[in-house]
Parts: C-alpha cells; sequence; structure tokens
C-alpha cells in the first residue's frame, strides 16, 4: 500500500467570476522514505499540490488517501487531527512562534501529540535539535539565530513529532546556496536515518541534485516524473 | 498547560500596546473603586447624620402628623408623660429616647430674619439619642438648661450671631395666634449636618411647650436603639401601641430619609452606570488588542493550523493573553484602588468648590466626603475584570483562529 495516493485531483480556485485552475487533476503515488522534489516554474500548482497533500486545502475533484486513508473529503477538524499526527511542514519562511525558544518551538510540536512522558519528550526534542546540528543552541529566542539555523528548527519541529511525511514549500528559498545546501543536506540525513517521507518543492536546480525523484508540474499537470539515481549526498 | 505558556508567553510581544491596555484598565479600576468608595462613604455619612442629628434609628408619631411633618403642624400631637416615657424606655433594643416638639419660627436677630426649624429638647434626654453634643464650638448642650438656644455656626454666621446675643423667635401657637420665644444663644454647634447647621434652633422642651401653648405635649419622639435592634423595637413599640390603644406609630429612620433612600437608588444606579462604563473600556481594550495581535500573527496562525492545532486550542491561547491582561490590569487597578481610597478614606474630598453644603443637592453632608472601605468589591472588580477580559476574548480569538489555514499560512 503506497503512503500517499493522488487520483485526478483538481482545484479550481473561483476569483470573482472567473474559474482559475491550479491543478488539473493530478495523478501520484508516493511510496514510505521518498525523497521527491516537485518543481516548475511560479503558478504550476506546487503550493496547491502541497497544501492537498498536506491537509490544508481540500481539492475541488479527485481523490487523496494517505496512509490508505482517504483524507480528501475530510471535516475541518479531521483534517487538523491528520495533520497533527500525520504531517510535518517545513515553510519557506520559517514560521517560528518568535516568543519561544528553539527549544520550545520544537517542543510546541511534540505537545500537541501528548503521548510521551515528560522526560522523554525533554529528551527527544533534545536529541532533535542535536540532530539538526542545533546542540547549544536549545535556548536561543528564532531572533537570536541565523536564516539557516532557524531552518533547522522548522526542520526538528516537522520530525520531532515523527510523521509519515514531511511537506516542505520552498525550503532553502530565502537562505544563501551555502546555508541551502547545508539544510538539505540535514534533510537528506533524515530521510536516511529516520525513514521519514519528505516532498518538497523549489526552483533551486542545485536542490534538486539531492532529490531521488523529480515530478515537474506545468500548468497544474505533471509533465515529468521520473525517480534519479543520488547524485548528492 | 503549553497553550497558557504562549498565552503568557505572548503578553511580551507588543509591550507599549499590552501596557497601554493594561494601564487603561487599572485606571478603569482605580476609577471604579474610587467613586463606589465616595459614593458609598456619601451614603454612609448621610445616614448616620440622618441618624446622629435627625431623626434617632426610629420616630414615634401620630400617622396624620407624620403625613404633614414637612409643614411642622402642631396637631396631632402625643401627650407626653412620665409613663409613656417609662414604658418607652423599657422597650427592647431602646437605649435612649428624646421628646421633641418641632415648630416653625422665624429667627429674628433685631437686623435679619430667617425662616427656621425650632426643636423644644430635654438636653439629658436628647444627648441619648443625638451627637450633637460633641460638636459644639461655643457653649454646651448644658445652655438648654439654662433656658438658652443652640444654633448651627452656619445660621450664627449668616445672621452674624454669636454667644450671648439675644434673638427672637416668632412663632405661631397651637391656636394660630402669633407669639416669641426671646432666648440668649448659649451654644453654636457646628455638625456634618447641613440641616442642624443651617436652619436648626434648639430649644427647651419646657419653653417651646409654654410658648406654642401645646401644654405637655409633643410633635414625636427619637429613638436610639443598640446596633441592628431597630426592627425588634419597631415590633415590639407597635405591640405596646396596639395593648395601649395609642394612636402612634413607629418609623425608622429609612422612612424620615427619602433624600438619602434617593441617594442610595441613584448611587446603585450610579455605580451601575460607572461599572459598565469601566468593563465597556476593558472589553474595548482586550478585544482591540486581541483583534490587532490576530492580525499580526496570521502566518503564526496558520502554522498552528498546519501543525494540528484545533480552532479551539488557538483560541484558547488568545484568551491566557487576554486573561493575563486583565489580571495585570485588575491587580495593578486594585492596587491603586487600595492607595486611591486608602487616602479618601483617610482625608476625604472638600465639595467646597460646591458651596460645600451639599443639603441643596439632597445629600445631607457638610463639607468633606470620606470614602469607605468595601474589600469585597475589590475583590468583585478584580475577578468580574478577569471574566469580562476572557469573555470579550472569545469572538476576536475565533475570528483570528478561523482563518483559512492556507491564506494564513502565506499571509504577508
Amino acid at each position: 500500500m503506497p503512503l500517499l495516493e493522488l487520483k485526478k485531483v483538481k482545484k479550481i480556485y473561483q476569483q470573482g467570476k472567473i474559474k482559475v485552475p491550479a491543478l488539473r487533476g493530478i495523478d501520484m503515488v508516493v511510496e514510505e522514505g521518498e525523497f521527491t522534489t516537485i518543481f516548475g516554474p511560479s503558478g504550476s500548482g506546487k503550493t496547491t499540490l502541497l497544501n492537498m497533500i498536506g491537509c490544508l486545502d481540500t481539492p475541488t475533484e479527485g481523490e487523496i488517501h494517505l496512509n490508505g486513508n482517504k483524507i480528501s473529503d475530510l471535516s475541518r477538524k479531521e483534517l487538523a487531527m491528520t495533520r497533527r499526527f500525520n504531517i510535518g511542514f517545513i515553510f519557506q519562511s520559517y514560521n517560528l512562534i518568535p516568543v519561544l525558544t528553539a527549544y520550545e518551538n520544537v517542543e510546541f510540536a511534540i505537545r500537541l501529540i501528548g503521548r510521551l512522558a515528560e522526560k522523554e519528550m525533554r529528551e527527544k526534542v533534545l536529541d532533535m535539535l542535536a540532530e539538526v546540528g542545533l546542540k547549544g543552541l536549545e535556548n536561543r529566542r528564532p531572533n537570536e539565530l541565523s536564516g539557516g539555523e532557524k531552518q533547522r528548527v522548522a526542520i526538528a519541529r516537522a520530525l520531532v513529532k515523527e510523521p509519515k511525511i514531511i511537506l516542505a514549500d520552498e525550503p532553502t528559498a530565502n537562505l544563501d546556496s551555502e546555508t541551502a545546501q547545508d539544510v538539505i543536506q540535514n534533510m537528506v540525513k533524515m530521510n536516511r536515518e529516520l525513514g521519514t517521507t519528505f516532498i518538497f518543492s523549489t526552483h533551486d536546480p542545485q536542490i534538486m541534485e539531492y532529490a531521488r525523484r523529480l515530478i515537474n508540474l506545468k500548468d497544474g499537470m505533471i509533465s515529468v516524473d521520473k525517480k534519479v539515481d543520488l547524485r548528492k549526498e | 498547560m503549553f497553550s497558557i505558556k504562549l498565552g503568557l508567553k505572548n503578553l511580551s510581544r507588543q509591550k507599549r500596546r499590552n501596557i497601554i491596555t493594561i494601564l487603561v484598565i487599572a485606571f478603569a479600576f482605580f476609577g471604579y473603586l474610587f467613586m463606589e468608595s465616595m459614593m458609598n462613604g456619601m451614603e454612609e455619612m448621610s445616614i448616620d447624620n440622618i441618624k446622629h442629628f435627625e431623626t434617632g434609628n426610629i420616630q414615634i408619631a401620630h400617622p396624620e402628623y407624620w403625613e404633614d411633618r414637612d409643614e411642622l403642624p402642631l396637631e396631632h400631637l402625643i401627650e407626653w408623660d412620665s409613663e409613656l416615657g417609662s414604658d418607652l424606655r423599657q422597650t427592647e433594643g431602646v437605649i435612649g429616647l428624646s421628646p421633641e416638639l418641632r415648630f416653625s419660627a422665624n429667627l429674628n436677630n433685631g437686623i435679619d430674619e430667617m425662616r427656621v426649624i425650632g426643636v423644644g429638647v430635654v438636653p439629658e434626654n436628647y444627648n441619648q439619642v443625638f451627637e450633637t453634643q460633641d460638636y459644639f464650638i461655643e457653649g454646651s448642650m448644658s445652655a438648654l438648661e439654662e433656658f438658652r438656644a443652640v444654633i448651627g455656626e452656619q445660621m450664627a454666621r449668616l445672621l452674624d450671631l454669636t454667644i450671648n446675643d439675644y434673638v427672637i423667635l416668632l412663632v405661631r401657637t397651637k391656636e394660630d395666634t402669633f407669639n416669641t420665644i426671646d432666648v440668649e444663644i448659649g451654644g453654636i454647634v457646628k455638625t456634618l449636618n447641613p440641616v442642624m447647621n443651617n436652619r436648626m434652633v434648639l430649644v427647651p422642651l419646657e419653653l417651646a411647650q409654654e410658648r406654642l401653648n401645646v401644654e405637655d405635649h409633643i410633635t414625636m419622639l427619637s429613638l436610639k436603639t443598640a446596633s441592628g435592634e431597630e426592627e425588634t423595637s419597631i415590633q415590639s413599640l407597635e405591640g405596646y401601641f396596639r395593648q395601649k390603644g395609642l394612636p402612634l406609630q413607629s418609623y425608622t429612620w429609612r422612612e424620615s430619609a427619602a433624600n438619602v433612600i434617593a441617594l442610595a437608588v441613584a448611587k446603585k444606579s450610579g455605580i451601575g452606570a460607572i461599572l459598565s462604563v469601566v468593563l465597556l473600556i476593558g472589553m474595548v481594550g482586550i478585544i482591540n488588542n486581541i483583534i490587532l495581535s490576530g492580525l499580526e500573527r496570521t502566518s503564526e496562525i496558520g502554522m498552528m493550523k498546519a501543525l494540528g492545532m484545533k480552532e479551539w486550542e488557538i483560541v484558547f491561547v488568545f484568551m491566557v493573553e487576554a486573561t493575563g491582561i486583565g489580571v495585570f490590569g485588575g491587580f495593578i487597578g486594585c492596587l491603586l484602588g487600595l492607595v486611591g481610597v486608602n487616602w479618601v478614606v483617610k482625608n476625604g474630598i472638600s465639595f467646597r468648590f460646591m458651596g460645600a453644603d451639599m443639603s441643596a443637592y439632597g445629600i445631607p453632608i457638610l463639607d468633606r466626603i470620606y470614602g469607605t472601605w468595601n474589600g469585597s468589591t475589590f475583590y468583585y472588580i478584580f475577578f468580574l475584570g478577569i471574566f469580562v477580559a476572557l469573555l470579550s476574548s472569545i469572538f476576536p480569538a475565533y475570528w483570528a483562529a478561523h482563518k483559512d489555514p492556507v491564506e494564513a499560512i502565506y499571509h504577508r
């Protein structure tokens, strides 16, 4: 059974009287542990597709199955619960809570799950921050961290709850190329060590070199979907 | 717990705005506590003034006289004898009894004339019921025993009278003929009661009875009761009147003090209005704060939703924040209130700018109004304030939390 399956997914936005199709019928299957890049020009539907997969939005037509469960017609509350337990997000602009420390930002995600004892939770958060190379920076607030460090906190936050899938929408767009490489390498490492499925969108050809599957979106449709050999690690 | 932590940490954001909201709430609370203390003090002082200088706790009169008592008639009088006095003194709860003959008079100092309320009293009995004896600025109550009169300081000032001056009280007798009471001023009092200070002239009862030609009659009796014994005494008195077949009735000071009762009613609605304004100020502050926070944190709210937070969980974070503002505002307001109320209880506020005599406004108080302590008001306003802060945050917090997650995340 695939981790994620999209069947003829369409998304049409209504802008006044005009209907704007963002996705025109996406069929896609993602297996557990994949490291997939979605690329394409601006407006091709990358973000819309990630939002559909991430239960942040619902398709106009078609079905989405995550871990065998149909998620395309869930209620707002059910979608929230699916996101809470199954999906991790990494955003372009990090979206960290400024009043919380790096530790607390990561802790926030795991507390929502609420399955672990206090001590276990603390160890897990600290381990995860160490994994992404932020050991010693746990008590820093976002404004005391660099862009790359912030994105690492976001990665730790997404990973700490051990979701089925992590969705990253242009996670390196706000970073310089060296930091971007560093962040993407971190994601590759997590994918390899934890077996977490990653799907991320990007424009950056350098970053695409790390992907093992490339999906090219054009005008809301998949134009290329190919598995590639590991070129960088 | 984490939501509470986050809500409280959010208080450190937008410090200036939060501090302004907290201060607005604090000053609104302070204003309420101060006003409430003043109004309670005003009511308490009014009641004390009425009881201590005008009515005692209970007054006894003929019902027909009571109806017309403001016109000071010399009809429907009480026949005063030692047996009645002795019986009434033994009534449960009664600790003092003062027979009075109230009459209308024109006081003449030889140059000017002024309409006054004459009151014939027996000093020894009068002192058992009223506190006037403690407020003499010249002379003493014993002046009455020497067939001299006692007047208020304001009246003395207006008519340029001083101790040992002679005055004439022009009165109408029971038969409606004119007569005079010629007396020497034997005492001047300055009480907190404007009626006593401005319009009342105390004369010996015997002298008044003789000049008004009412023999041994009086217009009413004022009684002082032990604390909290008013109702018991009234019941006993009513029983006694029925048993003896006397056409008399007893009235509490409340029935004598319509102005004070009206003041209490006005006070209640006044305090209610102030409270409403205070709560409205708090509500507007909190709503404004949460709406602005919701707008500023749109993408953060989107992230929270992406993490899987339910709407009510996000609402809860905002509610904690609003409650924090309410707690800080309430706490500072109560602290300011403690200082302000303490000051007004000790020093009072002079109303000399209003002419000092507030009887013109229906408030039987002279000069200063002192506040009163009411600890329960502090608890009440503090917890009500927090509750209102919490309540008023729900709608804007829900508005903020209900945003579409996609629009919220990508909001710039």
